[in-house]
């Protein structure tokens, strides 16, 4: 039987935590503390939101009180669910088991900025916006860039293992994470790095744990610091998107535009006929574009004036190899620029009868290889189709594939399905369903020898079951390593069936 | 299930679920959480209880008895009504026009305020703030000083201003009774301009903070005391210099009189800018300053009122000025506003703290805001290091205007404006 | 210098575009109302149309120069547009390929 534990936080255990902090105001034991810090932005039981409040927030300084916190977890057997942003699309940071919620929002500071050697330390809680706002002056930047760009937080980036637009030429957060500062399950502060010195990139010495370190979703500690990479401020930015009358054609057009071998290619996106017929719905450019519109190749390029300005050409030819049809420097600029915010409006959402309704939305995002996106999309969409006939709450919004290998814009694609889910509907019942739609989505990914998360986690229904199908035979050692570090299960306990490896 | 009715008011709380929820709903469900990064207040608690998400969220559990409003007032304290999260919100930015939908945080954090009057969960600090309001008929800006109707007019003594007219200069508390000087330098220009217009026989504060506050009733009142006297005069026309005041003309007055509501409303700054360009105020006095410009929220973000104070500081001869774009500028903030000084003085100053550093970091020697409810906050922070300067105190000045009046109030009063 | 007047507040009548979408102000597209009888529309008085659609192109000439120095364009129009239908933006950016990022 796995480990399973009620929580035990008591006012001897608030004493505690203020004892720690040395500050009544950052331990939140009220209950507007507890329910702000229960969900993310992924469809959530409001129905049932009790069962996923933390019990106290704590909102710490140092990683001396982050240890100390987590020592008290150890002794009581309390569960401690780290949270950064509170902005993952997986549940990452949602508390299973009541317990600490660890909230590193305070630890925001940035320690160093080093020019010489090109790296920049911040505490967890800074977003990297605001921290390229600071570095700008500096003609440098940290070129991590997700879709949650404006409001998600380095330390959630780590725990997540997150995935950038602008990965195929600058990598992901695993490749611009130097080193760290870390409190172990267990409570020791430790540094994290790929050898010995805090701003090395390279090394073989002992056993390489940074990547360890990262993706493990909050289950292996919690990051108290990190050393990043300074990268320089292009120059240039180039965007361009290509449409087509068939989306086979602008699959061929990703191949082509991603094995180009154009050194300063950023992104490669695919966006599907439904992502087009919703997008149709209220975006500006896709509005007024003729019905044969039924693809888009977005590509995106950042360097030099003196690479970027002939690459460009070279990816003007490329776009138009299969036929695509540019769709202007205003829309191709103006939706890049878009990246961030054209993602998930509620208002996108549309009920059967072609109401306009807010959706929550669901982003799935598998990580796939190219010979599969054709196939891999016509299964899902066959599974959405059935869940929206069955259930009336889900809306199909389309799929995106982007590039995902780091510095390889040839490798594998993060892909994604995005749902609208009626949450204002949601019950039971038709939670059961998505969880259920969900699973099946993920599966097939499985199928295809593909991930069933790229970059969110799988910390929720309907992928956490997948999780040791997926790792398959590296799941005894994943267990061995959890079992190892966190002996007594305190670190976000629940999450991707990691208690199996307490059984 | 929570009892709905911690102060025996369940029905009240229903009904406000039921008149937010589609607001509620259409946040909740997207989760973006663009603003936090942009809200002033968040930038220095870093707890998301404070967060627009939170604002919005609270409504959605309140539905599902997971809070009631005595839970969640003090979060909701945590405003300045700046609007910068409701602006960058991609259900404004990006869809909001085109849904006829957008995201409305200023009115969720009027109304829950509103709630926690009506239901006894009202703050202390704002209480008394109201109440010395309602018996002033204008904001005790100047602390244990008390303001009333006698001295409202006292800031334009020599200026031979008339009382009323079809053109009637509305004059904000903060400006008759503390930052004296606004008022006359904004009145002596269009004198200077020949500009004709008059004061109220009887003005009353706007009533905007009032609302901001929760104390909806009073706000009325007041709103409509105004209007009478507006037209008791025949004013067709009001010139409005202060930011807060322009949205309160703009938008809580219309709110309240629909259709009957035909006066026309004319922003200060872009009074005084047009003036400039058309040349009927000529800037011929050298002001040989470094200065940058603090975009005041309820111009930049709430109005989208950012171009007329460059253009007019790019005219004043002399002036070097380094800007910091509006739209960097949609997390920028003093703090004043929305009662925050009242009740969390201390994150008040940190913002203005923040601000001044912020512009300090520039190199210059002074920060022109063109609001005066945010120079108070920033004068302070600025503690006698960096001059915070007014727009159009420097662009009187350039014009060769004595402007008199004082800065910062008789001396001895207090710190803490309302907003 | 943009006066006030409650009246000038009301947005004009909606002229068709397609199935799904009018427009009232040139160039601004919104839903059809129709659509909006689930989830009911605000009253969006005509200032804070124009602010939105104005704030909406000022950030994605941030989100730009935020990234880089400067954008580079391929210097083409649409592609996929018939002539006669290609929308003008009364708001478009100013040219930008060698224009300096704003501070």
């Amino acid at each position: 039987m796995s480990v399973a534990f009620k929580s035990a936080v008591d006012d001897a255990v608030l004493d505690e935590l203020r004892a720690i902090t040395g500050d009544n105001d950052r331990v939140l034991p009220n209950l507007t503390s507890r329910v702000n810090r229960t969900r993310v932005p992924a469809p959530f039981p409001v129905h049932r939101w009790s069962e996923f409040m933390p019990d106290v927030a704590v909102l710490p300084v140092s990683a001396e009180e982050v240890s100390e916190v987590v020592k008290l977890a150890n002794r009581l057997r309390i569960p401690v669910v780290p949270r950064a942003g509170g902005t993952g699309l997986a549940d990452g940071a949602v508390p299973l088991r009541g317990g600490i919620c660890v909230d590193v929002k305070l630890m925001n500071k940035i320690r160093e900025i080093d020019l010489t050697d090109r790296t920049v330390t911040v505490g967890p809680g800074i977003n990297m916006l605001k921290l390229n706002e600071e570095l700008r002056p500096h003609g440098v930047f940290y070129p991590d860039d997700p879709a949650s760009y404006p409001c998600s937080l380095v330390g959630g980036r780590i725990g997540t293992g997150g995935w950038s637009l602008l990965g195929a030429r600058f990598g992901h957060t695993r490749d611009l994470v130097i080193s760290m500062q870390v409190v172990l399950p267990t409570g020791e502060i430790v540094e994290i790095a790929e050898g010995g010195g805090r701003k090395l990139r390279k090394s073989s010495t002992g056993l390489t744990l940074k990547q360890l370190f990262t993706g493990h979703q909050g289950t292996l500690g919690i990051t108290t610091e990190a050393t990043l990479e300074l990268v320089p401020r292009p120059e240039v930015e180039f965007a361009a998107f290509f449409a087509f009358d068939d989306y086979m054609k602008a699959y061929r057009t990703t191949g082509a535009l991603t094995k180009s071998g154009l050194a300063t290619l950023a992104g490669v996106v695919l966006f599907d006929e439904w992502k087009l017929r919703y997008l149709r719905r209220d975006d500006e450019a896709y509005i007024p574009q003729p019905g044969w519109v039924r693809a888009v190749v977005a590509v995106a390029m950042y360097g030099t004036r003196a690479e970027v300005e002939p690459a460009s050409r070279r990816v003007m030819e490329l776009g138009r190899s299969e036929g695509g049809k540019y769709l202007g420097d205003e829309i191709s600029e103006g939706d890049w620029a878009s990246r961030h915010d054209r993602y998930a409006t509620p208002l996108h959402g549309r009920s059967r009868d072609g109401q306009a309704v807010p959706m929550s939305w669901h982003c799935e995002d598998a990580a796939l290889n190219y010979s599969v996106l054709p196939q891999v999309r016509e299964e899902w969409h066959a599974i959405v189709e059935r869940y929206i006939d069955r259930y009336g709450i889900f809306d199909d919004w389309g799929m995106f594939a982007y590039t995902s290998g780091p510095y390889k814009p040839w490798a594998d694609y993060l892909v994604e399905i995005d749902v609208g889910i009626w949450e204002q509907r949601l019950d039971d019942e038709s939670w059961a369903g998505w969880v259920a739609c969900k699973r099946e989505i993920a599966e097939v990914a499985l199928k295809y020898g593909g991930s069933i998360t790229a970059c969110h986690g799988a910390t929720r229904e309907g992928d956490a079951e997948l999780v040791p199908s997926e790792m398959g035979s590296a799941w005894e050692v994943v267990k061995r390593i959890k079992r190892a570090l966190d002996p007594n299960n305190v670190m976000n306990p629940g999450k991707q069936m990691l208690d199996e490896a307490y059984e | 299930m929570a009892d709905y009715s911690p102060n025996g008011d369940g029905e009240l709380q229903r009904e406000f679920v039921e008149r937010w929820r589609d607001n509620a709903y259409g946040c909740f469900s997207s989760g973006h959480k663009f603003c936090r990064e942009v809200c002033p207040v968040m930038q220095v608690t870093r707890n998301e209880n404070h967060t627009p998400t939170a604002f919005h969220a609270d409504i959605v559990a309140m539905e599902k008895g997971v809070v009631s409003v005595a839970d969640v007032a003090d979060d909701y304290v945590h405003c300045t009504q700046c609007g910068a999260c409701e602006l960058r919100c991609p259900n404004t930015l990006f869809t909001g026009d085109f849904y006829r939908h957008r995201t409305r945080t200023v009115d969720v954090v009027k109304a829950m305020r509103a709630l926690m009057v009506a239901t006894g969960n009202e703050r202390e600090g704002w209480k008394l703030w109201n109440e010395r309001l309602a018996d002033g008929t204008n904001e005790p800006v100047l602390g244990d000083v008390p303001v009333s109707q006698e001295h409202v007019r006292d800031w334009a003594d020599g200026l031979d201003l008339p009382v009323g007219g079809d053109t009637i200069l509305f004059v904000d508390c903060e400006a008759a009774f503390y930052r004296t000087s606004y008022a006359r330098a904004f009145a002596l220009l269009l004198q200077r301009a020949g500009v004709e217009f008059g004061l109220m026989r009887e003005q009353w504060c706007c009533g905007g903070p009032a609302a901001e506050m929760g104390y909806v009733d009073l706000a009325r009142k007041h709103a409509e005391h105004n209007v009478a006297d507006w037209r008791a005069v025949g004013a067709r026309r009001i010139l409005a210099p202060d930011p807060h005041d322009y949205i309160a003309f703009t938008e809580d007055y219309p709110a309240y009189f629909g259709d009957a509501y035909d006066f026309e409303v004319v922003l200060g700054v872009e009074l005084v800018a047009e003036l400039v360009r058309d040349g009927r105020l000529a800037l011929t006095e050298p002001v040989e300053r470094t200065v940058t410009y603090h975009d005041p929220c309820r111009l930049n973000k709430r109005k989208g009122v950012h171009e007329a104070p460059r253009e007019l500081l790019r005219t004043v001869p002399g002036l070097e000025f380094k800007d910091v774009d509006h739209v960097t500028q949609w997390s920028y903030c003093s703090g004043g506003g929305a009662g925050l000084p009242i009740e969390k003085p201390e994150i008040t100053a940190e913002i203005s703290r923040r601000r001044v550093a912020r512009a300090e970091a520039l190199d210059v020697d002074a920060l022109v805001s063109a609001c005066p409810w945010s120079e108070r906050p920033l004068s302070q922070a600025a503690d006698g290091g960096l001059e915070v300067m007014d727009l159009f105190e420097l662009v009187a000045r350039s014009a060769g205007i004595e402007i008199g009046g004082a800065a910062h109030g008789p001396a001895g009063v207090e710190a803490g404006g309302g907003g | 210098m943009s006066i006030f007047r409650l009246g000038d507040q009301r947005p004009p009548e909606p002229r068709r575009i397609n199935e799904d979408v009018v427009e009232r102000f040139e160039h601004v597209y919104e839903i059809d109302p129709a659509k909006m009888r689930t989830f009911p529309q605000q009253e969006l008085p005509a200032w804070d149309t124009e602010r939105i659609v104005a704030a909406r192109w000022d950030h994605l000439d941030w989100m730009h120069a935020h990234f880089a120095d400067a954008v580079l364009s391929a210097g083409l129009g649409s592609e996929t547009m018939p002539e006669a239908e290609k929308p003008a933006h009364s708001a478009a950016p100013s040219p930008r390929d060698e224009a300096e990022a704003t501070e």
